[in-house]
């Protein structure tokens, strides 16, 4: 098992942050034309399973599933957009995105008063509690494919 | 949620000093001597709370001692690592993992802003040494953050 990627978006769309494990495919497209292609979909996605579903729903869209991979989305009550692409068998991914946001964002970014906000993520402090909370995780294994 | 209180609250109060328009024209640092007299009143006062119960403290350094102690555990909740002095009014105290930049940084990024994060408490070191009837300089420096050294030299008369 394996984790892609992640994107981390704020409640208007702005890219925070990006960092990647193991991607062996690129877009072919600049980062940030990626992001915006990314945010759209998933607004999209959200919109589109909040309309469709049959019932009140109370989380709304979590996941979806390609052959290849699966993408696991968690937003926040505040609006922050937390993405993580890992292979098909990963599980409890939830778990491990609330633990990103709870124990690493907050703590290392929120409580952190030389950064702001709404601009992308510079604090290398938090790039290393992630890196440290990703790679501990049970089910990060670089797999060479 | 205390904690997080006071943690916030002293980010305000950093970057309403280092704001723009209470900045002195030419200055970098904003103005570092508000922040620093804020925290020597609050120690000031904070000092005539913590020892009502205490009995008078017989030196210098016994004094110094209780500031390492209990003055920083109820502030920091942590007291402070190290102390050293070389027994003629020069004090160094040293904290490992100082509240105010364990968030911040784990190295020398954003080390810049260091000084703003601990003129507060110089100050309030201050403000207590100097109700217990010390007064003293207090610097402190910063080489990589969260590991903070304050100096606290002794002025006799």
């Amino acid at each position: 098992m394996t984790i892609h990627n992640l994107y981390i978006f704020d409640k208007n769309g702005t890219l925070l942050f990006y960092t990647e494990w193991n991607r062996l495919k690129n877009s072919g497209i600049t980062r940030e034309e990626e992001a915006k292609l990314m945010y759209g979909m998933l607004f999209s996605i959200k919109s589109f399973v909040a309309k469709i579903s049959p019932l009140d729903m109370k989380k709304g869209f979590l996941c979806y599933k390609t052959n290849k991979y699966a993408l696991h989305y968690l937003e926040t009550p505040t609006g922050l957009k937390f993405i993580l692409n890992t292979d098909v068998n990963a599980h409890d991914v939830r778990e491990l995105l609330q633990k990103i946001y709870s124990q690493v964002y907050v703590e290392y970014i929120v409580m952190n008063p030389v950064c702001k906000l709404d601009e992308p993520i510079k604090s290398e402090l938090f790039k290393e509690k992630l890196d440290e909370l990703i790679k501990n995780s049970p089910f990060f294994v670089s797999k060479s494919l | 949620a205390n904690e997080l209180l006071l943690e916030l609250l002293h980010s305000e109060l950093v970057s309403y000093v280092t704001n723009v328009e209470n900045k002195e024209p030419g200055s970098k640092q904003g103005n570092l001597s508000t922040l620093e007299y804020f925290g020597f009143s609050t120690g000031f006062r904070m000092i005539e709370r913590l020892t009502k119960e205490w009995p008078r403290f017989k030196d210098e350094l016994d004094t110094v001692k209780f500031m390492c102690t209990d003055f920083w555990s109820s502030v920091y909740k942590k007291p402070i690592d190290n102390l050293r002095t070389n027994h003629q009014g020069v004090y160094v105290l040293q904290d490992n993992a100082f509240r105010f930049m364990n968030k911040i940084s784990t190295g020398t990024q954003y080390l810049d802003v260091a000084p703003m994060y601990i003129a507060y408490t110089s100050g309030l070191l201050r403000g207590a040494l100097a109700n217990l009837g010390i007064n003293c300089h207090v610097t402190a420096e910063v080489q990589s953050m969260p590991t903070c050294k304050f100096h606290i030299q002794v002025q006799r008369n």
